[in-house]
């Protein structure tokens, strides 16, 4: 199988359709749920499909051990690549090296200045043009709305489309229908993509629902959900 | 003869600048082993005891592991300094591999870095069981409780507190002793007495509560303690002990020990979790492999009546000549006896046995199990294995990596020269991966090792130690060359020209070895696949393609360094029954493998050296811009507290010079490691140039 056709039969491309062609540069989007349903791996997912594509992502984690969100990396790659029949598959694989940047901040140390700072010396002078930066476990529902604000205006003014998993940090929380904590509620004017990932006991699956679009009437089924075994995106 | 349950072998292991010599200065002298402390870089221009090269004096790096003996409390200590510098990472592992236990030195300020992983593999490696001493507590900035939270981390261990420091940075005091919950002071101008109080108020609340951290994690190790927890009971200081000793014995516990070795701190409490938690000889197991039973592995027992076994692990070229460092395994190793090296099936008898202290030596009569002692004018090899009476065994080898750099080297004059040949058997003796050959077309005397820094340190000893002056070339990177497609190869050699004929035609294909995504295992460098049927090739002349292949594997046709990568299968051929012989087929197998070569897309392979520069945030640019300009690739990238570290992967072609250029760009504050971490294809317009270089020099030969 060449990487065109692995690309263009991803059941991202599915999700991309309920968003009406992705997220898109300088926006913001958002994966919300509870603990445990499988963010990080939907996440690592979402921007392995940017690399396969031959894009460039920064992963941005937060108190993670940088070791261990590699091997995700490596992990989800071989769930979605069959690289026994994939064609060129170690230079394929050579692409979670070539473009793909790790960064990591204890979010209690380091100001949102400070991240946004690094980034932008890693995309001007460590010369990495950056087309997504996926933050994983960040605490946005803890966030100042102006540290949002901040960020979102770096996705613009760099031209990149800023993904971020959330779960909520406190526990006295109530879920929506779509999983999506009342936490979160502050942060919905900014962003521009929420969706929501719940567990559905009946179909055995987690749901993803976009509850969110720019200006659209919604919320609607994104298509695709959670495989419960590999925490992957299925159709 | 001496109580094996109170001796300890033990190494400090560490990444450089973390504080070790400091830290084994301060052991010899609160063991009374010497009278006066010298700092590494110490104004009295004395240097650290343990530091005894004079090389390693003026870096304030220790290079070679000094071993010293010493007596805490009435157990025997074998303390085995080893080098910080990833340059020399084969001398910490030759340490590990004599030793039965050790102690990880971390700094409370830089915590877990890269070499702090690698030596910990290592240990892994030869199943040492460790404690670690959080050192450096008074520097501003020391965290150690986000250091043992690093090592559960990254190096997956089962870190636990044995105490916790009183005040931190410039406010530290002592330690509070967590199992007998205690504070430890440490008076007098060198802090060697110990004054025990109560334990400060205001620390009472965590120190109870990792009190309890501690003995939940200790009672997976004794199920009397476990009940006692469970009951609810005080369990008795000694149980606790136990079972803290079991579970670091099975390397499922490492012990934490907190302090400042620069401020006479925390040292001696360490020493008692040495003697406490660390094995006595007999409590590891050592293995050999029985040369007379076809490499057999056999255990060695800590039997003082058995034959010897002895291994060398470190030579050194002394005043008196050659001085080698053994470790007793197995016998009693006693003044007159006559053993065996059994790599060279020598016979030879001790003559003078010493026990070393750094640098002062101290004759005895006899060493037994698990000594470290030493031995002088014994013409051996590091690594080899000394016996006694009828036995034939050799200590399993040592792991040694291949060296990445090469550099010419040429003597001034002719005393030089002879100088220069003893300088480099002594060091090539001493070390493996310090390795040289004459360049049979330039007839340069080439050394390789695995640094820049590894390199220079013996060229200056050369000077130092030999007094022989040389001048070195540039430092040269060791590429590789493969092939990157399959291809077909039919090949006839035919030479039937009067007197006795060569005939042999070999006919196949070669294809690239490649390693799957993911793999942990190395790929092979060579294959050999035989897959011809009805004799078209004669048996007997298979192992001769083999060997002709091997013979072309050996210097690539672009740059003239070894191939790499290639699986070779024939499938076809012919012979003749008189002109065909043994060198016929070896010469069309090299032939053969030249005509496929060609076609097989060869491309030139670097090594890629995994980096880790650390420093203020303020330099991250200066640090990413240095990785960028050198064809590196930043991995990653950790920030917190104002620091941050930088993880890359650089060709090594490109590092030369980087600790100068980092040093100016950032004030002299970020600093770097590097290690071998795979090898990588060139890029094509760097392959012309390496290509364009190496056709010159051909040129000029």
């Amino acid at each position: 199988m060449e990487v065109r056709e692995l690309i263009s039969k991803s059941p991202i491309r599915v999700f991309e359709d309920s968003l009406d062609g992705g997220l898109g540069k300088g926006n913001l989007g958002v994966l919300v749920s509870q603990r445990g349903l499988g963010k990080t791996a939907c996440m690592v997912h979402l921007a392995l499909d940017k690399i396969l594509q031959d894009l460039n992502v920064v992963h941005v984690s937060f108190g993670a051990n940088v070791e261990h969100i590699m091997n995700w990396y490596k992990e989800v790659f071989r769930e979605i690549t069959d690289f026994r029949s994939l064609e060129d598959a170690v230079d394929v694989y050579e692409r979670i090296r070539t473009n793909r940047v790790m960064m990591n901040f204890s979010q209690e140390n380091v100001s949102v200045e400070n991240i946004i700072k690094s980034l932008e010396t890693l995309i001007r002078q460590g010369s990495f043009k950056a087309d997504a930066i996926f933050f994983d476990g960040y605490k946005l529902t803890v966030a100042a709305e102006e540290d949002v604000k901040k960020l979102k205006a770096f996705a613009k003014e760099m031209n990149v489309e800023v993904w971020f998993s959330v779960s909520p940090v406190r526990p006295d929380v109530s879920f929506d229908d779509y999983g999506v904590p009342n936490s979160m509620e502050p942060y919905k004017p900014i962003i521009d993509v929420l969706v929501g990932l719940h567990y559905n006991d009946e179909r055995s699956r987690v749901i993803m629902t976009v509850v969110k679009n720019g200006d659209q009437k919604l919320p609607r089924p994104a298509g695709v959900s959670l495989d419960p075994k590999t925490m992957l995106i299925v159709e | 003869m001496a109580d094996l349950s109170k001796m300890r072998n033990i190494g400090i292991s560490a990444h450089i600048d973390s504080g070790k010599t400091t830290l084994s200065e301060r052991i010899l002298f609160y063991c009374n082993r010497i009278h006066a402390i010298h700092e590494v870089h110490g104004k009295d221009g004395v240097g650290a005891t343990m530091d005894s090269m004079e090389l390693e004096r003026e870096r304030g790096i220790t290079i070679a592991s000094a071993a010293t003996s010493v007596n805490w409390n009435g157990y025997d200590i074998n303390v085995i300094d080893t080098p910080g510098h990833v340059d020399f990472t084969v001398e910490v592992e030759r340490s590990l591999r004599v030793l039965d236990g050790a102690i990880l030195v971390l700094c409370s300020v830089g915590g877990v870095q890269s070499q702090s992983i690698t030596v910990d593999k290592q240990m892994d490696r030869y199943h040492v069981p460790r404690i670690a001493f959080i050192n450096k507590c008074d520097r501003t900035g020391a965290n150690p409780l986000h250091v043992v939270e690093q090592m559960k981390e990254k190096l997956k261990l089962n870190a636990v507190l044995m105490d916790l420091p009183i005040g931190l940075e410039d406010k530290l005091e002592g330690v509070v002793d967590l199992l007998r919950m205690k504070a430890v002071y440490f008076d007098g101008p060198n802090g060697q007495i110990l004054r025990e109080e109560e334990v400060p108020q205001s620390m009472m609340d965590e120190c109870l509560e990792r009190r309890a951290m501690l003995i939940e994690a200790a009672s997976d190790f004794d199920d009397k303690l476990m009940e006692m927890v469970l009951d609810g009971e005080e369990p008795p200081v000694d149980l606790i002990e136990k079972a803290v000793r079991k579970g670091t014995l099975e390397l499922k516990f490492c012990p934490v020990f907190c302090g400042s070795a620069h401020k006479n701190k925390g040292v001696q409490v360490l020493l008692d979790g040495v003697c406490k938690y660390l094995p006595d000889p007999t409590e590891v197991e050592n293995r050999a492999l029985d040369l007379d039973d076809n490499e057999r592995e056999v255990l060695l027992t800590a039997d003082p009546d058995r034959p010897v076994v002895a291994l060398a692990f470190k030579l050194e070229d002394g005043q008196y000549g050659q001085l080698t460092y053994i470790r007793v395994y197995e016998g009693t190793l006693k003044k007159g006896d006559e053993l065996i090296n059994t790599r060279t099936h020598r016979k030879f008898k001790v003559g003078r046995l010493i026990k070393m202290h750094a640098s002062e030596m101290e004759d005895i009569n006899q060493a037994g199990c698990g000594d470290i002692a030493a031995l002088f004018g014994i013409d051996c090899a590091s690594g080899d294995t000394f016996c006694g009476g009828k036995v034939n065994y050799a200590m399993t080898s040592m792991f040694v990596p291949n060296p990445v750099i090469s550099l010419a080297i040429f003597p001034k004059d002719k005393k030089s020269q002879d100088n220069m040949s003893k300088a480099i058997n002594r060091f090539t003796k001493e070390d493996p991966t310090f390795q040289c050959y004459v360049d049979p077309e330039s007839n340069q005397t080439i050394i390789r090792g695995m640094g820049e820094l590894h390199l220079d340190v013996y060229v200056e000893r050369m000077r130092r130690e030999y007094k022989c002056e040389v001048e070195v070339g540039k430092p040269e990177v060791a590429y590789r060359e493969t092939i990157t497609r399959r291809a077909d190869f039919n090949y006839t050699h035919k030479k039937q020209t009067g007197g006795s004929g060569q005939y042999a035609r070999v006919a196949g294909f070669m294809e690239p070895i490649v390693a799957l995504p993911g793999a942990t295992e190395e790929p092979k460098d060579y294959d050999f696949i035989n897959e011809i049927k009805g004799g078209v090739i004669p048996t007997e002349y298979i192992p001769s393609c083999d060997k002709g292949f091997r013979t072309a594997m050996k210097k690539g046709p672009q740059l003239g360094f070894p191939i790499v990568g290639v699986a070779l299968t024939i499938n076809d051929g012919a012979y003749h029954p008189v002109d065909s012989s043994d060198m016929a087929f070896q010469t069309a197998a090299i032939g053969a493998f030249k005509e496929a070569f060609a076609k097989a897309s060869p491309a030139i392979l670097e090594p890629i050296m995994k980096v880790e520069i650390e420093g203020p945030s303020e330099f991250q640019g200066a640090i990413f811009g240095t990785v960028n300009q050198r064809r590196g690739m930043i991995i990653s990238s950790t920030e917190d507290n104002g620091n941050c570290v930088v993880d890359a992967e650089v060709p090594l072609a490109e590092m030369f010079g980087y600790s100068t250029v980092l040093r100016s760009m950032t004030q002299g504050k970020a600093e770097y490691t590097m290690e071998v971490c795979r090898y990588a294809k060139v890029p094509q317009s760097i392959a012309d140039d390496l290509k364009k270089q190496a056709a010159e020099k051909e040129k000029k030969k």
